[in-house]
């Protein structure tokens, strides 16, 4: 998505990868999130951003290639709508296991599955907001929308401690893959 | 009389949910609910039909492709635009990588462990699984050293404390009948597959661009350029590249995936006549082989009634009915009467308990998946139906071949088919006819570029000006799960009706107007439960359909904390 070759990829250091389903509503949280980030950062090559969607091991080649993981996604925490939320080292199973993180079953699948052929990152981190409202509807409640910009924050403060900058940019400035979805989901 | 509740009963997105009534160490009748309602025909009133495929795609947590690709073939059905050769060449290989990958995954992943005892596996021995390994096929990894790797790193995960995905499983289970090598072996091939599949998805980022989710689909065709001399199109590099996956495709298929679903049956042989159900199946038929309007398909569709495989009838869409009388819908004319999807209606109206309950209302509605016929008659869809369609009409050829090469192997009979056991046994079979089908359509492509015909899409019918007014199109795919139809009616430009009918809903649907249970009902009646606490043989039948209730219905309970809940009483 950021600019690679599928046939030549070069090994991110830093994935990014976006949960959630468009179509429900704060569930879109995560690929928001990455759009924006899309929009409106400039991203460099160690780092991937990809929108999983509520894709589950088939998102297991994206997590294996990288030395760190930044989940984000709506989790279900049971604060206020739009809380930022950040889990690290075994709280980030457990989220998922104990089906906090909405897309739990798949994610907690792709979480063992690289454990059991050997090739868990290094880190994973689960950034995210606490849903309103998860239902059938393109669009996000207030809250969380108001609180989009303070996630995507936390994500470039996130990649900035592992060593990477993601540089602020002029708006719309690049024709990207990403944009399709904007233009679909009006994110 | 024991009530049993499964709920919910896949491992994946998706909330299904089965209640049987067992009697006498069997189930004596069941009925199949989906609890979460799914409405993304509400969301697409209004749009520009050529954006629907992007929406439609988003149903699905599992399938990336599936909706997009019924969205496509429906609003060109509708608007009279016809995909150039290469756009279905390139489809058919998107179609066919999704259907082999799905399958080994949901084989391994979903189903192997309803038959696999993973903690009988922990204590098989290596040497001997490798002398079972080697007797079943010439797949290299089979050495004594290769098992007791496998074993050493599984005992490791489990003894972290958290089985993870080995938890929430009935291990011990007096169903369970492998031998311990044969469980390390299946086991271990679970492992492979788990990282064989990493590599096979790449075929779809080669040919959509991006994956996860492809975003070379275009009514009209695919925004995918072609052409040998361009760097960022589908050039001879490509083509190598996509041979060289193929390759690697046809050999996990044919060296592990169907050898151990071979050598898993006969330890559950009765399992061949558990599970028939309903004895009348569906095949839209799928991978366009010309461009013609009624082209030659490589998966002839096809409707099968009362298990008569030498009479098959061909497909008609307008017998299509959907049935809401015991789904939470309400249609203006009547709960009574079913509608073709073309006039489908959308009104949901939940008269269901007040979560959480003990038991549903089957006399009433009772789920939120409507109940499609076909002529009045429910029917099975998915991997099964097709490889009986194909069976039937020996077309492909290499579909009879394969299946009556299995059958002799296995020592049984064609009716074996229609079973529990057939259905894991015809998705094993569909997915080494599709994987060694997809080097046909490489060499379609490469032929297209030696001829330098680099045409991708129609863009004649772009232009919503050259539309009529008021329009209809239905789009018919082959899904890993079966049939799905996606039907528009299109005005002044836009959307003015859409609705899906998918695999799942044929499936997993409820008893419809007549009291005619759906497929997952109708074959869990008569399966054996040993342990009305422990339903293993539920799982089994149930899982053999590759339940993904994702499409059929959506929302996820973010306060539902258990994977899945079995209450007898």
């Amino acid at each position: 998505m950021s600019g690679t070759e599928s046939g030549a990829r070069t090994r991110a250091q830093v994935l990014v990868l976006g949960l959630g389903n468009v179509l429900l509503g704060d569930d879109g949280v995560g690929p928001a999130a990455l759009a924006r980030l899309e929009r409106d950062y400039r991203v460099p090559p160690q780092v991937r951003l990809v929108e999983g969607g509520t894709l589950g091991l088939a998102l297991l080649d994206e997590f294996v290639q990288a030395e760190h993981v930044i989940l984000v996604d709506a989790v279900a925490t049971g604060e206020p709508a739009g809380t930022l939320v950040r889990l690290d080292g075994d709280a980030v199973k457990d989220a998922v296991r104990e089906r906090l993180s909405v897309h739990q079953v798949g994610v907690a699948d792709l979480l063992d599955v690289a454990r059991l052929i050997g090739r868990y990152p290094e880190s994973v981190v689960l950034l995210g907001l606490a849903p309103g409202f998860i239902g059938l509807g393109l669009t996000r409640t207030a809250a969380v929308d108001d609180a989009l910009d303070a996630l995507v924050s936390a994500i470039v403060g996130e990649v900035r401690d592992l060593g990477y900058e993601l540089l602020a940019q002029p708006r719309a400035a690049a024709d990207r893959p990403i944009h399709a979805l904007v233009r679909h989901f009006g994110l | 009389m024991t009530h049993v509740v499964v709920d919910p009963i896949s491992r994946i997105e998706g909330h299904l949910r089965i209640e049987a009534e067992v009697e006498g160490g069997a189930v004596k009748q069941a009925w199949s609910s989906s609890t979460m309602f799914r409405g993304v025909e509400l969301i697409l009133e209004g749009r520009d039909p050529r954006d629907a495929w992007a929406f439609t795609q988003r149903i699905c947590g599992v399938c990336t492709t599936v909706h997009a690709i019924a969205s496509i073939r429906a609003v060109e059905h509708a608007i009279g635009a016809t995909p150039p050769p290469n756009a279905r060449i390139l489809r058919n290989l998107i179609i066919a990588a999704q259907n082999v990958h799905d399958h080994v995954i949901h084989f391994y992943h979903l189903q192997a462990l309803d038959w696999v005892d993973v903690v009988s596996a922990l204590s098989g021995d290596p040497a001997k699984t490798a002398r079972l390994a080697q007797s079943i096929s010439d797949w290299p990894l089979s050495s004594a050293a290769y098992f007791s790797g496998v074993r050493a790193r599984v005992k490791a995960f489990v003894e972290r404390g958290q089985l993870g995905i080995f938890a929430n499983a009935y291990w011990g289970h007096p169903a369970y009948r492998l031998p311990p090598e044969a469980n390390l072996m299946a086991l271990a091939h679970y492992l492979e597959a788990l990282d064989w599949q990493r590599r096979f998805v790449k075929i779809h980022a080669v040919l959509g661009g991006k994956n996860p989710h492809l975003q070379s689909f275009l009514v009209g065709g695919m925004a995918t350029p072609v052409d040998p001399d361009a760097q960022a199109s589908l050039n001879m590099g490509t083509i190598a590249q996509l041979r060289q996956l193929v390759a690697e495709g046809v050999d996990f298929v044919s060296r592990v995936y169907v050898p151990d679903v071979l050598a898993i049956a006969p330890f559950y042989k009765d399992w061949f006549s558990i599970g028939p159900g309903v004895t009348n199946y569906l095949s839209y038929g799928d991978f366009p082989l010309d461009d013609s309007a009624d082209p030659v398909l490589y998966l002839p569709a096809g409707v099968i009634h009362d298990n008569d495989l030498s009479r098959i009838a061909p497909v008609d869409q307008g017998k299509i009915d959907e049935y809401v009388t015991h789904s939470w819908y309400d249609y203006t004319m009547g709960d009574d009467k079913g509608l073709n999807p073309y006039h489908g209606q959308t009104n949901p109206h939940y008269t269901g308990p007040k979560p959480p309950f003990k038991r549903l209302n089957v006399e009433e509605k009772y789920s939120w998946l409507k109940s499609p016929r076909y002529d009045g008659a429910p029917m099975q869809v998915g991997p099964l139906a097709r490889m009986l369609v194909a069976y039937g009409t020996g077309r492909p050829s290499r579909a009879r071949q394969l299946i009556d090469s299995a059958l002799k192997q296995l020592g049984a009979q064609p009716a074996a088919l229609f079973s529990t056991l057939g259905r894991i046994a015809a998705r094993a079979l569909e997915a080494q006819v599709l994987v060694e089908s997809m080097g046909m359509w490489v060499d379609a492509l490469a032929e297209q570029m030696a001829r330098r015909d680099f045409r991708i899409q129609d863009t004649s019918r772009w232009d919503p000006g050259t539309w009529p007014r008021e329009c209809f199109g239905a789009g018919f795919h082959e899904a890993p799960r079966g049939a799905l139809g996606h039907w528009v009616h299109i005005r002044d430009g836009r959307i003015a009706k859409y609705q899906c009918v998918v695999p799942s809903t044929w499936n997993a649907g409820p008893r419809d107007a007549r009291g005619q249970p759906g497929p997952y009902e109708a074959s869990l009646e008569g399966t054996p439960v040993a342990k009305p606490e422990q339903p293993l043989e539920i799982l089994r039948t149930v899982h053999s359909f590759d339940p993904c209730m994702a499409c059929g219905v959506h929302v996820v309970d973010a306060s539902r904390r258990e994977l899945a809940r079995v209450r007898a009483s």
